[in-house]
């Protein structure tokens, strides 16, 4: 059981003095599947870097499993929450596939064997499986993005934070990442991801919680939050709704966030 | 916003005839906050080359000693900067002044004078001034150089030599060195930060963080050369190896009392050599 | 106009080709979109279009790439520079790592160049009101969010409204926002005659641009035509092209065997 619960968190960056994040409620119950949306600079990345304690915060407390996370290393937090950053180039830096995957488990203390199964079963997961001795710079970069994720995937922590998963993949390495989604969901465990690709958030995930300038403005399911009330919110912070639910309400079917609720709609209108 | 700022921040590298429809943005070229910080660049570069040589030059104790009181931390503690200063320019002479001072200390050859004895080891009076001598020298070297990189912007520097007739090339390379050890430790402070959330435990002892650093520095040099290859390109890609004058926007004023001042600066190196080798010198 | 013919590349130390037998023109004025899987041979059509294949990343070149109907192979870099802008993938490469704000940055292309001043700066600021970033003019390129390199980068090479521009996936780390700002933005290039050739993930963004999109496989052109004919043919699915929502849409309401013109009103 892993929840989550940040209270009144402001964080203010030293050198700059931006205030990324200015008073964020939030509470994520363990297995949820919450999607964090929001311009870019709204505060996403900021927040997350701070469910693993890698950013402490200028004021308010982040509470995991109930437990200050000020109290905890980051190198502990991290056997708890895993969370892989947007940008390869700044993560990778082992010589093999197979060693970048390795890393977290053995940072964890795991046995050989045990490591040897999480690392071919993240690599798997991500479609990499025939390539654990390739050097990481011969991969393209979407497929070195998909590296990252097996390196947070192999650390088997109860919550998965995911910035900007889909991010340069194509059909198939959008289609994986969310099928990762729901098998990590299918576990039990929690998975949190920052995304500006509003219909893989509306297909994949329960919750979405939608940032502007470091505050929370809504948080809902995604029939919630992309309904036509919730529009001008979310314009507000300069999101557009999916096609899906665009349709929807053009052709009054209430909230269809995505294409099958769509679908179903209709069905229901013409049985 | 000013309406054409560069008469304002001297002179200009070619005539400002050309009336600007839109303004250039007023905080460009915009005087720094202190005397200190708004003195032409050239001019800081030399102040911090010249106190460099001379902790050298001059030899002894008390010379480098007024060198770095006068040239380093007067004008740091004046500007504001003083323990900004104080702190990164230990950082980087500690190292050498360490192991410059105990090699010193123990194993100066032709000296007398035991202070005391470590061991198999014999440390000599001798031998800790001469310590003492490298120590200010480094330290001196070190605080120069530091109090010139944070009261310069790059981009300044680079945008004055340009003006007085350097090839961009040149400037380029001198303002890609200056600025590619910060982006290396960005890189570098990246990469760990990704490590950590993946487990890697670097809080608390040297040894730990250490651990963390290590296997970054190879992909951390192979990233920056590779970086360099890669920003050469884009630049030119955008027109940078163009024949002919680049076209500059705003330049850093110079006024001519700077221009003596610089001169001046230099000229006291010959005298200090000619001083030196007619056998005067401080303690 | 850009003309590549019998064009193929092997990057040095690669086994095979990353494209071979590419046959492509890009007109003046003409928005053309290219899409395919991840490694499909997007980047290097990219950088061959731009005239830096060889230059850029060291291989072989098979074939030859016009520009103007003149050989680009002898051309100098910045006389390149002056007709064809391009952008990579990775927009912290593009930035220059020498300007100490945003706005000198877009202003260095046109600085290179020579240009007055007064047209530079005239130029600058257009090109950050585009794309709506002249909040950021003051800031260090070297502190900016990913998604802000790439609007910074971008607006640096709209500066030199070069006729040629080449981008590739120039939306990848934009929100919505900043990706319909750089669909609009192009298309008022286009509109004013230059031609543009984009590699995109997002079909949608080229549904609403392009004029024609090339599909890549494998390094070969699987399929050319106009827009809205390629986008709609579900086998580029197969290729590993997300197809465009409205297209999915009208699948998933034919396939429930429900008439897809309920959607039409949708679409005007």
């Amino acid at each position: 059981m892993t929840e989550l619960r940040l209270e009144g968190l402001v964080h203010v960056y030293p050198d700059s003095g931006v205030r990324a994040l200015d008073g964020i409620d939030l509470r994520i119950d363990t297995g949820e599947r919450v999607a964090l949306i929001g311009q870019n600079g709204s505060g996403k990345s900021t927040l997350a870097r701070h469910l693993n304690g890698l950013l402490r915060p200028t004021e308010g407390l982040v509470l995991v499993d109930g437990q200050d996370a000020r109290e905890r290393t980051v190198a502990s937090l991290a056997g708890d929450v895993a969370v892989c950053f947007q940008d390869p180039d700044r993560q990778v830096f082992s010589g093999t596939v197979a060693a970048e995957v390795d890393f977290g488990p053995r940072n964890l203390g795991w046995s050989a064997d045990v490591r040897r199964t999480a690392v071919a079963t993240a690599l798997d997961a991500v479609g990499l499986a025939g390539d654990q001795r390739t050097n990481p710079y011969d991969l393209g970069d979407s497929r070195r993005k998909l590296l990252t994720i097996a390196s947070v995937l192999a650390m088997g922590t109860p919550v998965v934070v995911l910035d900007e998963p889909t991010t340069g993949q194509d059909a198939r390495g959008v289609a994986r990442i969310g099928a990762i989604v729901r098998q990590l969901a299918a576990e039990g465990r929690t998975v949190v991801a920052i995304s500006h690709d509003m219909t893989f958030v509306a297909e994949h995930f329960a919750r979405v919680v939608v940032m502007r300038a470091g505050r929370i403005i809504l948080d809902g399911s995604p029939a919630d939050v992309f309904a036509e009330a919730a529009w001008p919110i979310l314009a507000s912070t300069f999101l557009e709704p999916p096609l899906a639910a665009v349709v929807g309400a053009r052709l009054d079917l209430g909230s269809t966030p995505t294409p099958d609720a769509v679908v179903a709609a209709l069905r229901a209108r013409t049985a | 916003m000013g309406h054409d700022t560069l008469t304002t921040v001297g002179d200009p590298a070619e005539p400002a005839g050309d009336r600007l429809a839109r303004p250039l943005p007023a905080w460009l070229g915009r005087p720094g906050p202190t005397s200190w910080h708004r003195l032409n660049p050239l001019t800081k570069l030399t102040i911090a080359v010249v106190t460099s040589i001379q902790a050298v030059l001059l030899g002894g104790i008390v010379g480098p000693s007024m060198v770095l009181l006068l040239a380093v931390v007067l004008p740091a503690v004046r500007t504001g900067v003083g323990r900004q200063v104080i702190r990164t320019s230990l950082l980087l002479a500690l190292p050498l002044a360490i192991s410059a001072s105990l090699v010193n200390l123990f194993f100066l050859p032709d000296a007398p004078t035991t202070l005391f004895e470590l061991g198999p080891f014999r440390a000599t009076e001798e031998g800790a001034r001469f310590a003492l001598e490298i120590v200010i020298r480094v330290v001196a070297i070190a605080g120069a150089l530091t109090l010139f990189y944070i009261t310069t912007r790059t981009s300044d520097l680079v945008v004055d030599l340009e003006r007085r007739g350097m090839s961009p090339r040149l400037t380029f390379v001198v303002g890609s060195a200056v600025t590619m050890v910060p982006q290396m430790v960005d890189r570098a402070s990246a990469i760990a930060a990704a490590q950590r959330a993946r487990g890697l435990d670097t809080e608390g002892s040297p040894w730990r963080r250490m651990r963390g650093v290590l296997p970054l520095v190879g992909p951390t040099i192979m990233g920056a050369l590779n970086e360099v290859e890669e920003r050469t390109l884009a630049l030119e890609a955008r027109g940078f190896t163009r024949p002919g004058r680049r076209t500059l926007l705003w330049s850093p004023s110079d006024p001519a009392y700077e221009r003596l001042v610089r001169w001046s600066l230099v000229l006291t190196i010959p005298v200090v050599v000619i001083v030196r080798a007619g056998g005067w010198g401080l303690p | 106009m850009i003309h590549l013919e019998g064009v193929g590349y092997r990057y040095a130390g690669a086994p095979r080709p990353s494209v071979l037998g590419l046959d492509l023109e890009l007109r003046d004025g003409e928005v053309v979109g290219v899409v395919g899987a991840a490694e499909a041979g997007k980047t290097t059509l990219c950088l061959l279009v731009a005239g830096l294949a060889p230059r850029a990343i060291r291989g072989e070149l098979r074939g030859t790439v016009r520009i103007d109907d003149e050989d680009v192979g002898p051309w100098p870099m910045h006389r390149l520079a002056e007709v064809v802008g391009s952008m990579s993938q990775d927009p912290s490469r593009q930035l220059s790592g020498v300007n100490g704000s945003v706005f000198e940055e877009v202003c260095f292309g046109p600085m290179n160049l020579g240009m007055p001043r007064a047209e530079i700066v005239d130029r600058a600021w257009w090109a950050l009101d585009a794309l709506r970033i002249t909040d950021l003019a003051e800031r260090d390129p070297a502190r900016l969010s990913g998604g802000q390199m790439q609007l910074v980068a971008l607006a640096g090479l709209l500066a030199i409204r070069p006729r040629h521009l080449v981008l590739d996936e120039p939306t990848a780390q934009l929100d919505p926002a900043g990706t319909r700002l750089v669909g609009d933005a192009l298309q008022r290039l286009a509109s004013d005659g230059a031609s543009i050739l984009i590699a995109e993930q997002k079909t949608d963004l080229l549904a609403r641009i392009a004029d024609r999109v090339v599909v890549l496989d494998e390094g070969r052109i699987a399929m050319e035509g106009l827009t809205d004919t390629v986008l709609a043919d579900p086998s580029i699915e197969t290729l590993g092209i997300p197809l465009p929502l409205m297209v999915v849409l009208r699948r998933a309401v034919a396939d429930a065997g429900i008439d897809a013109r309920v959607l039409d009103v949708v679409e005007t």
